[in-house]
């Protein structure tokens, strides 16, 4: 395989006027054997954006927490000796760690590519920002379920396992399912809001004080209002078979403009 | 080969990239110089698509560059060594690279020996120089052997023999038909590397020809014992005469044995005479302080 046909395949004659010395030089320098001439797929984007996020300190080390930290609060829980009547909101509360946790490594996959310039070289390398930017989500929504999934799974046995009071299990495998499903979209709306903000430090602060210090303080004053915007409760809620549809739809409300957000900054920012 | 079309950046009032045309050749190594703030980055990353132009294209191939199927195959580009994860180790970073590109990947520890960076590669890149980075983004770019290399300031950082090895790799991939465009805002750093200069200041190409003729313009530099009576035999004679300083007389386009001539024929009485080399940096302060 050579680059010739990556550079100079036939092209529509009006797109290329020949001229003299495009016919001179030939044949130009050749590439590296075996490099593929077309584009990465969407599967092997997706792949390398799982391998960008999980190859740095910051985000094996967010990775681990998610997994490991809810099963240490569940243990806590249970130290402090409170009965609970049914597993689904312990199960529900420490999911909603997970998710938190999950949703800085979405930041981190895209509004850290600005922070340290690195999107220089992947959007380089794949112009196609939409594509990119699907990659990454498919990524976070595999990434945040499945350590969601283990998160809690590991929690779930840790209650199993400590609480004396033996609450009851009813729903507690659907409360399990709604904490793998908010690890993915919690990931997604960081990666959304990331890209939106691209910053970091700007969206991390941005979003946690948000989710867990704007919406609680004004959730006091104007209640059913704020409900709708809660993003973290809607998760506790869900979890507990309570108001499902309306949680369900705050959790994909969010999922739906951070991304859209995400995408549009990201359509039109300048690599500078 | 790579066209540029009336390239033209404006930021508001500003334009920082002012109709920029210019065409890269295969075989040839072509040096794009400028003071900084001259827009030479602004225009490579239109280029590349990092930055939308204002008006014009640039084509490569015939095709724009976010057009290619595999641009990371066709050019290597080395716009910022310092863009890159800190906490990633040099060869994780590589093998990223090289995953997305799709190059076997045996070839990133080919390449990490090329730019003499094996034994740093299990280190993370915080702890990298600003010339190991530098080595690590040509690394990048050589990764899969494209035809067009695009190099921004690359020689940053590098110590003279970083320097020399940059100069005989990029003359080697000229050699064996590729394309490169090595950008720089020091002369010297690139004047034995390229075969043609794009010069360009505030935004505008100010000259773009070979080497050796944007270094033509040379001369006679001569000192006689009676400048003005010289001055006046050599104005008769045909040539036009500046007066330098210290009563030496420049003859722009000859060569002193022409010069001499005239001193012979009139029995004029020299002190000096010499060829005269416009210096490089001069032709560059001139060409882009005019702009």
């Amino acid at each position: 395989m050579t680059a010739a046909p990556l550079i100079d395949q036939p092209l529509p004659q009006e797109d290329i006027p020949m001229t003299e010395t495009r016919t001179m030089h030939r044949p130009p320098a050749t590439t590296y054997p075996g490099v593929r001439a077309s584009a990465a797929s969407l599967p092997a984007l997706v792949g390398i954006e799982i391998g960008k996020s999980l190859s740095t300190r910051s985000g094996r080390s967010l990775a681990a927490a998610a997994v490991v930290l809810p099963s240490v609060a569940m243990g806590l829980a249970a130290l402090s000796g409170d009965p609970f009547p049914s597993a689904t909101g312990p199960i529900g509360a420490v999911g909603t760690f997970a998710a938190l946790l999950l949703m800085a490594l979405g930041v981190l996959s895209t509004a850290g590519e600005w922070t340290h310039r690195t999107v220089q070289t992947t959007f380089l390398l794949v112009p196609q920002r939409g594509r990119v930017l699907t990659a990454k989500a498919v990524a976070l929504v595999l990434t945040g379920g499945v350590l969601a999934a283990v998160a809690t799974a590991a929690s779930a046995g840790v209650l199993a396992l400590t609480f004396s009071g033996d609450p009851s299990w009813e729903g507690a495998l659907f409360a399990m399912g709604t904490v793998a499903g908010s690890g993915a979209a919690f990931a997604v709306v960081g990666a959304g809001v990331g890209a939106a903000l691209g910053n970091a430090p700007a969206a991390l602060t941005g979003l946690y004080l948000t989710v867990l210090g704007v919406i609680p303080v004004a959730g006091v004053f104007q209640p059913e209002v704020v409900s709708w915007g809660d993003l973290s409760n809607s998760v506790l809620l869900l979890a507990q078979g309570q108001e499902e549809t309306k949680a369900a739809v705050v959790i994909a409300g969010w999922v739906l403009v951070s991304t859209v957000a995400g995408a549009l900054v990201t359509r039109r920012r300048q690599v500078a | 080969m790579i066209t540029v079309s009336g390239l033209t950046k404006k930021y508001g009032d500003r334009t920082v990239v002012d109709d920029v045309s210019f065409t890269l050749e295969p075989g040839t190594v072509t040096g794009f110089l400028g003071p900084n703030g001259a827009g030479k980055t602004t225009t490579m990353r239109m280029m590349t698509g990092l930055v939308a132009p204002t008006a014009g294209a640039a084509v490569v191939g015939g095709r724009p560059y976010a057009q290619l199927p595999n641009p990371g195959a066709v050019v290597g580009t080395l716009l910022d060594a310092s863009a890159v994860h800190p906490g990633r180790t040099g060869r994780t970073h590589l093998r990223l690279l090289a995953q997305t590109i799709g190059v076997p990947a045996g070839r990133v520890d080919e390449v990490l020996g090329l730019v003499g960076l094996t034994d740093a590669a299990h280190r993370r890149i915080g702890g990298y120089s600003l010339g190991m980075r530098q080595r690590l983004g040509i690394a990048g770019a050589l990764l899969a052997e494209p035809p067009v290399l695009l190099f921004d300031e690359p020689v940053n950082g590098l110590d003279p023999e970083g320097i020399r090895w940059m100069r005989d790799l990029l003359r080697a991939h000229a050699a064996r038909g590729g394309t490169v465009l090595l950008s720089s805002h020091l002369l010297g750093e690139v004047e034995h590397t390229v075969d043609r200069l794009l010069v360009i200041g505030n935004g505008r190409i100010v000259a773009d020809a070979p080497v050796a003729e944007l270094l033509g313009a040379e001369g006679t530099a001569v000192r006689a014992l009676d400048p003005a009576a010289f001055a006046r035999a050599l104005e008769e004679a045909g040539f036009h005469v500046q007066h330098g300083t210290q009563g030496v007389l420049l003859v722009p386009g000859t060569d002193p044995s022409q010069v001499g001539a005239v001193a012979a024929a009139g029995g004029h009485v020299l002190v000096e005479l010499r060829p005269q080399q416009r210096a490089l940096e001069d032709l560059f302060f001139s060409l882009t302080t005019a702009a």
